[in-house]
């Protein structure tokens, strides 16, 4: 692997740290399944290259980005809260319409963004090779997202957003609106995810309404290949397995398809992803079961 | 303080499956008084404490907490005032968060959720001091996770928390029927001690007579979504264990003793 595209796996991994931190807010925190990512991320990416491309703020574009995400979450939440439609099922339907909203958005398949001003723009003047650049930029970003996240689900509200999850009989019986922690948390995760979108388009030139296929996986991947190494309970190392997560998960995958004796190639990513996710889970599911049949085995002989 | 008026449950109206839980139920609960409720399976016991707690709402008659109508009121709006513990010992505490995580929970319990961290030292040190009423080390263990406690431990840990917020109801549904006898005792005998020290008014369901008879100011008896029977003063210290059996015989109208007195005598 060359440095350019180690450097590059590292950018996107961090990128993909936000997705996983917006996965682990729904699956996790909120036991509340959602795929809307998958149209979300295309979402963020969609908005601030539409605006940037007609001349508005990179800045402004991203925080716009960042609106219509967390819109597109709570369309989700309401569909599910109101009318009773399984989280799953809603989220699809949110992710199925947003393909069209994203088309009309952009005005076509694809908006390039290479010579437009970016998020990064500010910070040329301080001679960084544009690679590296972009690398601290998102590395910045993100860590500051993630000690963010942390402190907000050790805080009253977000300690009830993981009581909502674990426990909602219990959240309620304590004063906690269940409703209103679904809605602010998917807003919060699908937020997260557009932001990652607007920062990928931004770092890579370009939006594509087909860019999200797959969001949910990968995003998935990085929380369980997190949640396999690091076994805390700490908020701050959770969220932090989360980014780590992400950039083992791309380290892996570029691995395997740089590793010639493998022989896959590009268009095999979806089946190392899908067997990657399936080791991560399958492993530990194995050694419980070990672990499990070995203290029978002492039980039986005491 | 709680007022019941006219109070009626109906599941399912207009179904086959259609069940009239609670056919109107008119109950005055004077402040700080303790009532314990009886009553057979499906007398509709477990439905009015819902209801009282904002679970269930009432499909028409009105509810009052003194002068608040919080017939409307949900059940997390309702949660300045109730506080709750549950049969199940799981129900009450998150499994995956910290003992006291759950319990920083509870101490916001009738508070806005802010932004500002739930958990600080002055907390740990109120939370350890709570805990060393209960004698069971958990003091110690305030960064365990809930899930390893035993159920009876749990349940424990499950009451404080329901008296870490000042309160005026406190709501026990069966709330030692899922413990060993060793443990339910110790869970009473500190529910005794926080109702006398909070002056709570309580209401608590329980199947065991024994229980209903022992503890609480006032005994009421269930029976097809009606109050049947309400006893409280020198009426209720003459009544034994017995007199409530034959009430209860008398409620399914044969008049004859109880064949399975074993299960309503419980512990």
């Amino acid at each position: 692997m060359s440095l350019f595209s180690f450097l590059g796996t590292l950018e996107i991994g961090l990128i993909f740290g936000l997705v996983a931190i917006g996965v682990y807010l729904t699956f996790r925190v909120l036991d509340f399944p959602d795929l809307t990512v998958d149209g979300s991320f295309t979402m963020g990416a969609a908005i601030a290259a539409a605006m940037i491309v007609s001349g508005i703020n990179p800045y402004i574009a991203t925080v716009c980005a960042v609106i219509g995400g967390a819109a597109a979450g709570m369309v989700t939440a309401w569909l599910n809260l109101r009318f009773n439609i399984l989280h799953l099922l809603a989220s699809i339907l949110t992710m199925t319409a947003l393909y069209t909203i994203n088309l009309r958005i952009m005005g076509k398949p694809n908006v390039a963004l290479i010579m437009e001003p970016t998020v990064l723009s500010p910070f040329e003047a301080l001679g960084l090779s544009n690679m590296y650049l972009k690398l601290i930029f998102v590395a910045v970003v993100v860590v500051m997202i993630g000690l963010a996240i942390a402190y907000f689900l050790n805080t009253q509200y977000g300690m009830g957003m993981r009581a909502t999850g674990a426990n909602p009989r219990m959240a309620q019986a304590n004063g906690i609106v269940i409703k209103q922690k679904i809605y602010a948390g998917l807003a919060l995760s699908n937020g997260l995810v557009a932001l990652a979108g607007a920062l990928f388009a931004q770092t890579n030139g370009f939006a594509d309404s087909t860019m999200g296929i797959g969001t949910i996986v990968v995003g998935l991947a990085a929380v369980i290949v997190g949640e396999s190494l690091f076994g805390s309970r700490s908020m701050l190392v959770i969220i932090f397995s989360c980014i780590i997560g992400s950039l083992l998960y791309r380290l892996a995958v570029s691995v395997a398809l740089n590793a010639d004796f493998l022989g896959f190639t590009t268009s095999d990513l979806n089946l190392i992803t899908a067997l990657l996710v399936g080791l991560a889970l399958i492993v530990p599911h194995i050694r419980r079961e070990q672990k499990a049949r070995k203290a029978a085995a002492l039980g039986g002989e005491a | 303080m709680i007022s019941c008026k006219d109070i009626k449950v109906t599941f399912n109206a207009g179904l086959a499956t259609e069940k009239r839980a609670l056919r109107g139920v008119d109950l005055e609960i004077p402040q700080g008084e303790f009532v314990t409720v009886i009553g057979s399976n499906g007398a509709g016991k477990s439905t009015l404490l819902n209801t009282i707690a904002g679970d269930i709402s009432a499909s028409s008659g009105r509810l009052l907490f003194d002068a608040w109508d919080v017939t409307k009121v949900s059940a997390a709006g309702r949660t300045a005032d109730v506080a709750r513990v549950f049969q199940d010992p799981l129900a009450g505490t998150c499994g995956n968060m910290t003992v006291e995580e759950n319990m920083a929970l509870a101490y916001g319990r009738g508070k806005r959720g802010g932004l500002l961290p739930a958990l600080n030292d002055d907390l740990r040190v109120l939370f350890r001091e709570q805990l060393k009423r209960l004698n069971l080390g958990l003091e110690n263990r305030l960064d365990a996770e809930m899930g390893l406690l035993s159920g009876g431990q749990r349940q424990s840990v499950s009451l404080l928390m329901s008296a870490l917020q000042p309160s005026k109801i406190l709501l026990l549904d069966e709330h030692t029927a899922a413990l060993d006898p060793k443990t339910a005792a110790l869970v009473m005998d500190i529910t005794d001690q926080i109702v006398e020290e909070k002056k709570l008014t309580v209401m608590m369901v329980t199947h065991s007579m024994r229980q209903a008879l022992d503890h609480g100011t006032r005994t009421i008896m269930m029976h097809e979504g009606k109050v049947m029977f309400d006893l409280k003063g020198s009426e209720r210290s003459n009544y034994e264990v017995k007199d409530l059996l034959n009430l209860f015989a008398k409620a399914r109208g044969d008049g004859e003793e109880l064949d399975d007195d074993k299960l309503l005598l419980g512990a």
